[in-house]
């Protein structure tokens, strides 16, 4: 159906043209399904795009060949190409949020396809528009498709993004990266849907991800990408459990797998190469554990059984593992002293937002509506000198307020908090200037938290400054010495935040927190915007730090596998309640909440029971 | 919609009510005695208290706004004290007339502002594009009286086209008429397109490269219905709320085109009447013009909210 020879695509950048892809071929049979696999810079995203005809006025195709049907689209005209688009191959894009026109009815954005490939009138499309959305799960489609999109959830744009692409029965849907925006539990019901869609449809997907337990679920054909090439091909389960390319053998064991108890986790050291001038040989040598020198010479894809690998060596390695190269030994597990007091005490703590008032008639009255949630609801909690506490929940269950909460970066409502013995929730924010030291927090997003117009050096060497931990002469000292505990080298304080990558910036971030010496650190997802094999780095790390300087972490994330793999006990939070809380490996495996239960159920694995369709029946969001 | 509208009436309201205390306040702290005025610099202190009785200009401060003011909700507006006659039919003609030339130059802006502003951001980068940035700069950066000038010279002067000033009723001829619009009507455009074309651009330019747009693409939509559909409804949000303080600054403009081509609305009455020192009459035009700065506001904000469901009904919960 889609057929793809030899594509290399160029970008040209104002650093110099850079390759995104190198000589890709795959093709999708007819009623199969392809995933492309791959971390941010593999160049998957723009597979989705050449095959669209898609690619920005940036990008340049040197060479290669993509057939749609036996029809080479690249001779075609682009009017030709236009009314394949949307008409015989549609494109579910990646965020939700921000592919809805948000000036048009869902309906509309839904139906139009037909208005311009089918002909219909635009009243029939919009009747065609509800019926499509009434096909992808959603409940009352006729109030849906009078909604603009800012109205409706994650979940239900999607859907609604997936009926329009459905729309006008396409032969081949291509998804790019179709539930990575979504919570878990909304991420199980797509899957569910594709699946069912796909049954019922007999469509061909070429579905694009970066997570392979989400890819387990939905396809039969995987292809592993790294730096613009293909590095690996064949049966989705073949690869999975016995990945052969140790680039997919390292991103396998990056994962951290629930049940699986507190070995580091394997990371990936390095980065990828540099693009603008590939090397010549295997691509991914600098980082591979088993690079030999014949690495050096240029690799090419072949055939290993019923696989294609680029790697030289592939006999060799099929049967060795992934070493545990961690980041550094090991080390001897954290006790928490038995007795010893809680570093962090909050009970009863409630904080409320009001999102919107104003005035509405009532009758002819006018009258204050005001409409409020209570994201942090009487919660209590406590946390071990020491200790890892996870926190999870899906987004909006108030997991981010409550972090900020209990450091008082937002004012609770009512409810006391002491962290380390000193009770924080009376004092007004001048006086917290101890619990400031005490207690950091590390943010999501690094490229947003780290000013970007100040070095590292002063980045780190701010708060030791200013609460007076050092004189001033040995300030530099310090920085090294922080840089050094984050495993990054001591030049690097002379950069600036554009200059690193998204790890390196995270771990500048994790420094910045420690450089108080703090006993208590609140980490806000910090792994959320990594990819596997850094967010595997950055999880060890963290897990090394506790060990060696004994500090506690509050530690939030949506991903259940990380959070059962780092903390020592986990709380669920739903609605802002705390729904179940106790050790990690009782709540994995015993949970006893249903809410637990369901968002430990919908987490898509790489291990396990390979499917695991029909006890998540598509729900309304 | 309907408490959306009401809220914004209200404060268009509350707007008037204190423009009308600062035109007021101002006027009459300003210098000079109005009976003075009126009777010459001949006039004997006991005719100018008997005038000052007369016209109530020994009351306190908040009587006379007030009995100016109830007299504006009434029809009243007063008498010029300069023409000796009812301030309401003058003004009444001025402003048809200034709306006439402000309302053509409004609609011209509007069509070919945008139209310049989209074209430009499909050709981004290009000769075109550079183009309509210059000739736009242009004409922003050199003041009005300047191309009035310039139109003048070329279309009355040169080539004999127009008539270099004056103003010709309907009942005299629609085309007469519109001969007369013509040349004030292009300096006013000429000096306002670069706001609108510049904005339409921009934020035509940044919502092209959104993902939305993209995703329309996808659709295999037409790029006429990707462009003008899908595209311009969300560039279009800025470019309102501009357009309604142009509007604004049209009735500052009317005052210098009206004066150069001696067109007789709204902006000579205003010279006119500070000229001569005609303060009723100057109240009265100043509170018109707030009024209309007021109201195109309101107007642009309604509009606002039809093209954006975010805003619409309050019903916004981020």
């Amino acid at each position: 159906m889609l057929q793809i020879d030899d594509l290399t695509v160029r970008y040209r950048t104002p650093g110099g043209e850079i390759e995104a892809l190198s000589s890709i071929s795959v093709n999708v049979e007819k009623g199969a399904t392809l995933a492309l696999v791959g971390e941010s810079g593999s160049g998957k995203s723009t597979v989705a795009l050449a095959a669209m005809g898609l690619l920005p006025h940036e990008a340049t195709i040197p060479a290669g060949r993509i057939a749609f049907d036996g029809n080479d689209i690249m001779t075609m005209p682009a009017e030709a190409r236009r009314q394949l688009r949307g008409s015989r191959m549609a494109l579910v894009f990646q965020d939700p949020f921000s592919v809805l026109n948000p000036s048009l009815r869902i309906g509309e954005q839904v139906g139009e396809g037909l208005v311009y490939h089918r002909d219909f009138s635009t009243e029939r499309a919009f009747a065609r528009a509800i019926e499509l959305l009434d096909e992808v799960g959603i409940v009352n489609p006729e109030a849906v498709a009078k909604a603009y999109p800012h109205e409706l959830s994650g979940g239900m744009r999607q859907r609604a993004l997936i009926a329009g692409a459905l729309a006008s029965e396409p032969d081949l849907l291509i998804l790019d990266e179709p539930t990575t925006a979504l919570d878990v539990t909304i991420e199980a019901q797509i899957l569910e849907l594709l699946e069912q869609l796909r049954i019922r449809r007999g469509l061909t997907m070429l579905f694009i991800s970066h997570n392979l337990g989400v890819v387990r679920r939905i396809a039969d054909q995987v292809a592993v990408l790294y730096a613009g090439q293909i590095v690996e091909q064949g049966a989705t389960e073949d690869i999975l459990h016995r990945p052969v390319h140790p680039y997919a053998k390292g991103l396998l064991a990056a994962i951290p797998r629930l049940g699986e108890k507190k070995q580091r986790l394997a990371a990936i050291p390095g980065r990828l190469p540099d693009l603008r001038k590939p090397p010549v040989g295997c691509r991914f040598a600098g980082r591979c554990p088993f690079a030999t020198p014949d690495s050096a010479a240029p690799q090419i894809l072949r055939d290993l059984g019923d696989r294609k690998v680029r790697c030289t060596n592939a006999e060799h390695l099929r049967d060795t593992p992934w070493p545990h190269l961690g980041d550094g030994a090991p080390g001897e597990a954290f006790t928490a002293p038995v007795d010893s007091a809680p570093i962090v005490v909050a009970q009863k703590l409630s904080k409320s937002f009001t999102l919107s008032s104003g005035f509405s008639f009532k009758g002819w009255r006018p009258a204050a509506t005001v409409k409020r949630i209570k994201p942090v609801d009487d919660i209590s909690v406590e946390i071990a000198p020491g200790e890892v506490l996870g926190l999870v929940g899906e987004s909006g269950s108030g997991k981010t307020t409550l972090g900020r909460t209990i450091l008082r970066l937002v004012e609770p409502e009512s409810g006391t908090i002491r962290i380390a013995g000193e009770t924080v929730s009376d004092k007004p924010q001048r006086a917290l200037e101890a619990m400031r030291r005490t207690a950091q927090i590390v943010f999501q997003n690094p490229d947003s938290s780290l000013n970007p117009r100040k070095t590292v050096g002063e980045l780190l060497g701010r708060p030791i400054e200013r609460f007076g931990l050092a004189p001033k002469a040995d300030i530099p000292a310090r920085v090294r010495s922080l840089l050094d505990l984050v495993r990054l080298p001591a030049h690097y304080a002379d950069r600036y935040a554009h200059q690193m990558s998204g790890g390196e910036k995270q771990r500048v971030g994790i420094a910045r927190a420690l450089a108080t010496e703090p006993r208590f650190i609140v980490c806000d997802e910090p792994v959320s915007a990594l990819d596997v094999s850094v967010q595997a780095a950055i999880v060890n790390l963290l897990a090394d730090l506790r060990d060696r300087l004994g500090v506690a972490y509050l530690f939030i994330s949506h991903d259940i596998s990380v959070v059962a793999h780092l903390a020592d006990r986990v709380a669920v939070m739903h609605l802002g309640k705390i729904v179940e809380i106790g050790a990690a490996d009782e709540i994995m495996n015993a949970p006893q909440h249903p809410y637990t239960i369901k968002l430990l159920s919908a987490v898509p694995r790489v291990d396990g029971p390979a499917r695991q369709t029909g006890h998540l029946a598509a729900q309304p969001d | 919609m309907t408490a959306y509208i009401t809220r914004r009436l209200l404060f268009v309201v509350l707007v008037l009510v204190a423009v009308s205390m600062l035109v007021f306040g101002i006027t009459v702290l300003l210098p000079g005695n109005v009976a003075y005025l009126i009777l010459g610099q001949f006039a004997t202190p006991e005719q100018v208290h008997v005038l000052e009785l007369k016209l109530g200009l020994t009351d306190p401060v908040w009587l006379q706004y007030w009995r100016w003011a109830s007299g504006f909700l009434t029809g009243d507006l007063g008498v010029s004290t300069l023409m000796d006659r009812p301030i309401g039919p003058l003004l009444a003609d001025a402003i048809s007339r200034s709306l006439m030339l402000t309302g053509a130059s409004f609609f011209l802006i509007v069509v070919i502002g945008l139209g310049l502003g989209i074209v430009a951001a499909l050709r981004h980068g290009r000769p075109l594009d550079h183009g309509i940035s210059i000739g736009t700069y242009l004409g922003i950066a050199a003041p009005e009286f300047f191309w009035a000038i310039i139109v003048i010279i070329v279309f009355a002067a040169w080539l004999g086209w127009l008539p270099s000033s004056g103003y010709e009723p309907i009942s005299s001829g629609v085309g007469n008429w519109a001969l007369h619009l013509i040349a004030p009507t292009i300096t006013l455009v000429l000096g306002h397109l670069a706001h609108v074309s510049r904005l339409t651009r921009s934020s035509m330019i940044e919502v092209l490269e959104s993902p939305y747009i993209t995703a329309a693409r996808a659709k295999g939509l037409p790029e006429r219905v990707v462009v003008l559909h899908h595209a311009l409804r969300n560039a279009l949000l800025p470019t309102i709320t501009v357009l309604a303080l142009d509007f604004g600054r049209l009735m500052g403009g009317i005052v210098v085109v009206e004066t150069v081509f001696a067109y007789p609305g709204l902006g000579r009455l205003i010279i006119f009447s500070i000229q001569n020192r005609d303060i009723p009459t100057l109240q009265a035009s100043i509170l018109v013009v707030a009024a209309i700065y007021a109201l195109a506001n309101l107007f642009a904000d309604l509009l606002y909210a039809r093209f954006n469901p975010k805003i619409r009904y309050g019903r916004n919960v981020g």
